[in-house]
């Protein structure tokens, strides 16, 4: 059987819910071939030799020991189509080189596999024995197929969303406060201190903090730990009612139009509450689009620093601004590492400083840091319904990893890794908590008394 | 000149041309300098990506599959050694004899990779799933190659047939997969600067804390 024979008959394994193409998909997406490939994707796209050693980097592979799984064979659907129109032989002698044209057919496949068997990790980049990074490859494939309109409905409507309302829930500038308020009540009375406090709209403030919208939703508890720790570090702070959404579908789509517009609206809200710094909360891909994409789409750089609140915890704790008992979280802890916070963001030992001051146990999961296994959620399949099965099949990995540590909790600076953990918990019966870094560290405070305060 | 030496000198001109303007053409399409502030050293991260990167322990693709990597690089050693001594047969020098005679150790020890390396291609299945027909042609390339350089190395004679290898390959190099060769460079840059900038290779000690 030949090469194009394989695949196509591989691709009938593959789900595909995508939909039928728009008028001119197809033209799209070869004029983005002909002339839209950057020196950066052609030179991957060029330097791939097939040697398939990249495939066990791969977490997707590891669950499900499918070929067309492998970082390799991702980025040979882009590179047969590169070939067919940037390439003498890919016109010449396609079946030599193995060129294929585009068709609708080829752009659905290639939906399946950039969206259902990629989440853009980069394990297999930190890892290639030539050098190239197959995540850049399917990053510009999800690009051919946004230009082809075949984004899953999930991500396409997260991005129409956040463009509409400035969030992806949607949420008005009242529930937000509604919200605070409540949250600023209930922590008062938690801590039994009366001066905490959760700043909104603040003009001036040092710092803007801000959120992925799912935690005023859903998990509004690690909002509260992060304002006692600001509490605690006396940091002049602010929330923001509006444009205070991290997180970026635009960015997951590789659609760097959406992902621009998404970005500036909370930059813009930064710039006109004046703030020195902007300091993202506990999401991978919210750090990583405003810490390092969002001044390469906008062409400019941004006129305050972005840091982690990850990084401003662990500098509080260097600094002496947090007091940490570890006694009060007995608990063993193990620490899943984001991709896009810790292999595409380098934020890597802060997150373990804090563990090693905030708990009894810390223990390191087998890989770790840069080179530790993604959670299975990334890559935006979370929003993308039609992944499910395989979201969940890929997470087997990280769950042996977890299991293989004993802890009891696994602690994790990102809201997107957390949900996708939270459902590995419950589908491999793990038996864990599942908690941020600020949760964890709020739990460890030594608060001063008001009378010392 | 010999003829075959003449058509090697062409074959060469042909393939440093055809690199060449292919590597001008990607220059307009490339990003401008990035606007993020730094976490670490792009130029820390290059020299990794063409240093200590390639140490069998620093990527998994090396380490788990330890023989194929070797084979690998063992290959490609010869490789280069061979496209030496190819050129070398351009020059009025004769090479000497303990120089040939190291370099047959390299071209024997390469080919039977190489050969080693095709093997494994088409026996392993899912190898197999990954390739396409120019994986062989380019590899049975390469493979000629190398043993005529065996055979020059051994039998001096043997330098007109040595040549034409090298005119086959050198013709078919900027066509396919052999391109590699080149673009590996760009793609070992680009990695290397990515991993620097973002403080993550090579390794940080410590805390990285940067406040942009």
């Amino acid at each position: 059987m030949g090469f194009a024979q394989r695949l196509a008959a591989s691709e009938v394994t593959v789900a595909d819910s995508t939909g039928a193409l728009e008028p001119g998909a197809v033209d799209r997406a070869i004029e983005l071939l002909r002339n839209g490939v950057d020196e950066r994707t052609a030179a991957f796209l060029n330097s791939c030799v097939r040697c398939g050693l990249c495939a066990d980097t791969c977490h997707v592979f590891l669950a499900d020991g499918q070929v067309e799984s492998t970082p390799a064979h991702k980025v040979e659907r882009v590179a047969r189509l590169f070939r067919r129109y940037r390439t003498l032989l890919g016109r010449v002698a396609p079946g030599l080189v193995g060129a294929q044209s585009v068709d609708e057919e080829v752009l659905q496949a290639l939906s399946a596999a950039a969206f259902g068997r990629c989440t853009l990790c980069g394990r297999c980049a930190l890892n290639c024995s030539v050098g190239l990074d197959p995540a850049a490859i399917v990053r510009f494939a999800r690009t051919l197929l946004v230009a082809a309109g075949l984004v899953p409905g999930g991500i396409t409507r997260n991005i129409e969303a956040a463009r509409a309302t400035g969030n992806t829930m949607s949420l008005t500038a009242r529930d937000v406060c509604e919200t605070i308020t409540w949250l600023e009540e209930d922590l008062r009375t938690t801590v039994g201190d009366p001066t905490v406090s959760m700043p909104v709209d603040r003009q001036g403030a040092r710092v803007l903090y801000a959120l992925n919208p799912r935690e005023l939703k859903f998990f509004p508890l690690s909002i509260s730990a992060a304002a006692l720790i600001f509490h605690a570090a006396g940091e002049d702070w602010t929330l923001s009612s509006t444009d205070f959404d991290i997180t970026n579908y635009g960015y997951f789509a590789a659609d760097a139009d959406a992902g621009r517009d998404i970005a500036l609206r909370v930059i813009a809200r930064a710039e006109e509450l004046g703030v020195e710094e902007l300091v993202v909360a506990e999401c991978g891909h919210g750090y990583r689009t405003l810490r390092w994409e969002a001044p390469e789409w906008l062409g400019r750089r941004l006129p305050f620093a972005v840091r982690s609140v990850v990084e401003v915890m662990a500098d509080y704790l260097a600094a002496g601004r947090l007091q940490l008992d570890p006694t009060k979280n007995a608990d063993p802890v193990t620490l899943h590492d984001p991709c896009n916070l810790v292999r595409n963001g380098g934020v890597i030992e802060e997150q373990r400083v804090l563990l090693r001051h905030a708990v009894s146990t810390f223990t390191e999961m087998t890989p770790n840091r840069e080179n530790n296994y993604c959670c299975g959620g990334g890559g935006g399949m979370l929003a993308a319904s039609e992944h499910t099965a395989k979201r969940i099949e890929a997470g087997r990995v990280k769950a042996e990893q977890i299991r293989a540590t004993g802890a009891k909790v696994v602690a994790s600076p990102c809201h997107n890794c957390i949900d996708q953990l939270m459902e590995l918990n419950r589908h491999y019966k793990l038996g864990l908590e599942v908690r941020t870094l600020a949760e964890i560290v709020a739990d460890a405070l030594v608060l001063p008394t008001r009378h010392e305060a | 000149m010999s003829f075959s030496s003449v058509a090697l000198a062409l074959a060469l001109a042909v393939a440093v041309g055809s690199f060449a303007v292919q590597r001008l053409r990607l220059v307009a399409f490339r990003a401008p300098a990035p606007l993020a502030p730094a976490r670490g050293s792009a130029a820390a991260g290059v020299l990794y990506a063409f240093t200590k990167a390639f140490a069998p322990g620093a990527k998994e693709s090396a380490s788990r599959h330890l023989p194929s990597y070797v084979a690998g690089i063992v290959y490609h050693l010869s490789i280069f050694a061979a496209l030496a001594r190819l050129l070398a047969t351009l020059l009025p020098v004769p090479m000497p004899p303990a120089v040939d005679a190291a370099a047959a150790v390299l071209f024997a020890a390469g080919l039977a990779c190489g050969l080693a390396l095709l093997v494994k291609r088409l026996s392993d299945g899912k190898l197999r799933a990954l390739s396409v027909p120019e994986d062989l042609l380019a590899n049975v390339l390469v493979d000629v190659m190398v043993a005529a350089a065996l055979a020059v190395s051994l039998e001096p004679d043997l330098v007109p047939l040595f040549q034409t290898s090298g005119v086959l390959l050198l013709l078919y190099a900027p066509l396919g997969k052999l391109r590699h060769m080149l673009f590996l460079l760009t793609s070992r840059r680009y990695s290397g600067a990515y991993f620097g900038r973002r403080g993550v290779r090579p390794a940080p000690r410590g805390l990285g804390s940067h406040r942009g």
